[in-house]
């Protein structure tokens, strides 16, 4: 159980870690060990100086990669198809497929006919905006909105766990902002799916998220876990408002000394780890 | 929602993250071991088979113990053979392999260049390579120099086609990033278009590799003079099935050893490029 809410555990992550590499002399210790509770319906947002580990806890909550050591537990219903799916920052999405194939993709490798995947998918293209881009190919879009194909095709397979690894990195500040409000609408208006989201961004980690999650510079461990004073549902005017720089600096105070930590072995290695990412 | 009958789902680490070193190891091992087992199994059904009069015949065909034992593998001729067939196709696949790099970058980069040569080229492709094997005896005399260049030709086709096409397809963000730091031509190739498609580049140079050594001893058959192929045919004509077949294995082995020469080069020389992205099985 997660502290002030009644909602039951949906994520349970105990002493994960992740080591990269089986040469000693080579060998990474990428993360952990890490633990983090998420309740159904939350949005815990994660932040933490580059190559803390960030991703790697993320590959390993969708199963893409397994912890070297530790564990992982999501509870899902017994009926959901894709109880879980994950939007990348490089979004991912396929060029030779269309946008609705993009968006239907999730379904139809879960077995449903084309025809009723795409019809399905076409609920969150509209959502998106992308309804005039359906039969469109990606590399006619610009980046934001192959973003939204990407997150389009996370949503349509209605996974109860959504993770987004710095979905809007990419873009352009402006942009960066109507997605987060447009994802902030979503989520606040449809049916709250537990998200885990990483950013590098506090601000969009406190508009987007009930909880803050600080790690610790590489090896990422958890420095702190912050909840989000501001009451749901949120308007992005909440920006705007003093109370939100306030929190905002909090955090940044909390974050400030990974970051330096991060610097200082940056420059005592001669900035080799950069291949972070 | 939480009356619903739940599933767990559980990421937990396998033995191969527990012990990478280890399994990194035993990975290796069964590999090597496969390929080594792969062959085995092979020249083994093959020794049964003649053994026994199934499906081969024994009197015509020799098994793969035969071969090895034979007093053939002991005389200087079989080693000649072998020599010469090497450096025949070492000649073919260098000027092959050069003349292909040469074009295929001309082509790749040069829009003119393409256009000037793609059909003349692709015409040229089409036609069966074992056909302009009379021409060459004409134009090249009836010595070494047209063997090696019915080998360098087919080396040719693949290696041009191999090296155009990634040099084209190199994505433009490459490009860009060095063109916005005013490269020049030569940077650019140096820099972006050569390393970018070099990975691409070795899979045709190991493609050639095995087609150089198809052709060495195709060539060696049709004009019998020397080298494994006329061993080969011998062999068939004296009667002497062990010669046949050992010149059939011989042949093989130089196939996987070149390859694996030219694979190892490639390594060596995009040490950036991974493998393979497969994780084993899909
Ligand atoms: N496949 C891999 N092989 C080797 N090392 C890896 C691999 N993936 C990640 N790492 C290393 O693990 C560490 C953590 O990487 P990760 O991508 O999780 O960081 P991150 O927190 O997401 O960083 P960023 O904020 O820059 O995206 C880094 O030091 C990275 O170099
Ligand atoms: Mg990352």
């Amino acid at each position: 159980m997660v502290e002030g809410t009644s909602a039951p555990i949906k994520i349970a992550a105990r002493g994960v870690e992740r080591h990269f590499g089986a040469d000693p002399g080579t060998a990474v210790h990428a993360l952990g060990p890490f633990d983090l509770d998420v309740a159904e319906g939350e949005f815990v947002c994660v932040v933490g100086p580059s190559g803390c580990g960030k991703s790697t806890f993320l590959r390993i909550v969708a199963g893409l990669l397994r912890p070297s050591k530790g564990d992982i537990e999501l509870y899902a219903e017994a009926s959901s198809e894709t109880p879980v799916a994950m939007v990348f920052q490089d979004y991912s999405i396929y060029p030779w497929k269309t946008v609705e194939r993009n968006v239907s993709f999730g379904l139809e490798l879960r077995g449903v006919s084309k025809k009723e995947a795409v019809e399905r998918g076409r609920h969150w293209l509209e959502r998106l905006g992308l309804a005039d881009f359906a039969k469109a190919y990606p590399d006619t879009l610009s980046g934001g909105m192959r973003q939204r194909v990407s997150i389009a095709r996370a949503l349509t397979v209605e996974p109860e766990i959504l993770l987004m690894d710095e979905p809007f990195a990419a873009l352009d500040a402006q942009l960066r902002q109507v997605l987060q409000d447009e994802l902030l609408d979503i989520w606040q208006s449809e049916a709250r799916r537990t998200v885990v989201f990483i950013t590098h961004s506090l601000e969009e980690a406190i508009v987007l998220g009930d909880r803050v999650v600080v790690m610790s510079a590489r090896p990422g461990t958890l420095v702190q876990s912050v909840d989000v004073p501001f009451a749901r549902p949120r308007t992005p005017e909440l920006r705007a408002r003093a109370e939100f720089n306030d929190f905002k600096n909090e955090l940044w105070q909390l974050l400030k000394g990974e970051v330096e930590h991060y610097m200082e072995a940056v420059r005592a290695t001669g900035a080799t780890d950069g291949g972070a990412r | 929602m939480s009356d619903s009958p739940q599933v767990v789902l559980r990421r937990t680490a396998s033995d191969a993250e527990k012990n990478p070193g280890a399994t990194a190891r035993r990975r290796r091992m069964i590999e090597v071991g496969l390929a080594i087992l792969g062959p085995l199994v092979f020249l083994g059904l093959w020794e049964v088979c003649v053994r026994n009069d199934w499906w081969l015949d024994g009197r015509l065909i020799s098994s793969p113990w035969e071969i090895i034992t034979s007093e053939r593998l002991r005389e200087a001729e079989v080693w000649e053979a072998v020599w010469v067939t090497t450096v025949r196709m070492l000649k073919g696949f260098v000027i092959g392999t050069v003349l292909g790099l040469i074009l295929g970058v001309a082509m790749g980069i040069n829009r003119y260049a393409r256009a000037a040569l793609n059909s003349t080229l692709t015409a040229l492709y089409t036609v069966p390579k074992i056909a302009l094997l009379p021409v060459y005896l004409l134009l090249f005399g009836f010595d070494e120099a047209p063997r090696v260049y019915m080998i360098a030709t087919v080396v040719f086709f693949f290696v041009w086609i191999y090296t155009m096409a990634p040099i084209m397809a190199v994505p433009m963000g490459y490009r860009e990033a060095a063109a916005s730091f005013n490269a020049t031509g030569w940077q650019m190739f140096r820099h972006v278009l050569w390393p970018a498609a070099l990975p691409q580049i070795f899979v045709g140079l190991r493609v050639s590799a095995g087609v150089a050594v198809l052709m060495v001893i195709a060539v060696e058959l049709i004009l019998p003079r020397d080298g494994i192929g006329y061993f080969v045919n011998r062999g068939r004509e004296l009667g002497l099935p062990d010669n046949t077949f050992l010149g059939v294995l011989l042949a093989a082995l130089l196939g996987i050893v070149f390859v694996g020469v030219v694979r190892q080069i490639g390594r060596w020389m995009t040490p950036w490029a991974p493998e393979d992205n497969s994780p084993g099985q899909i």
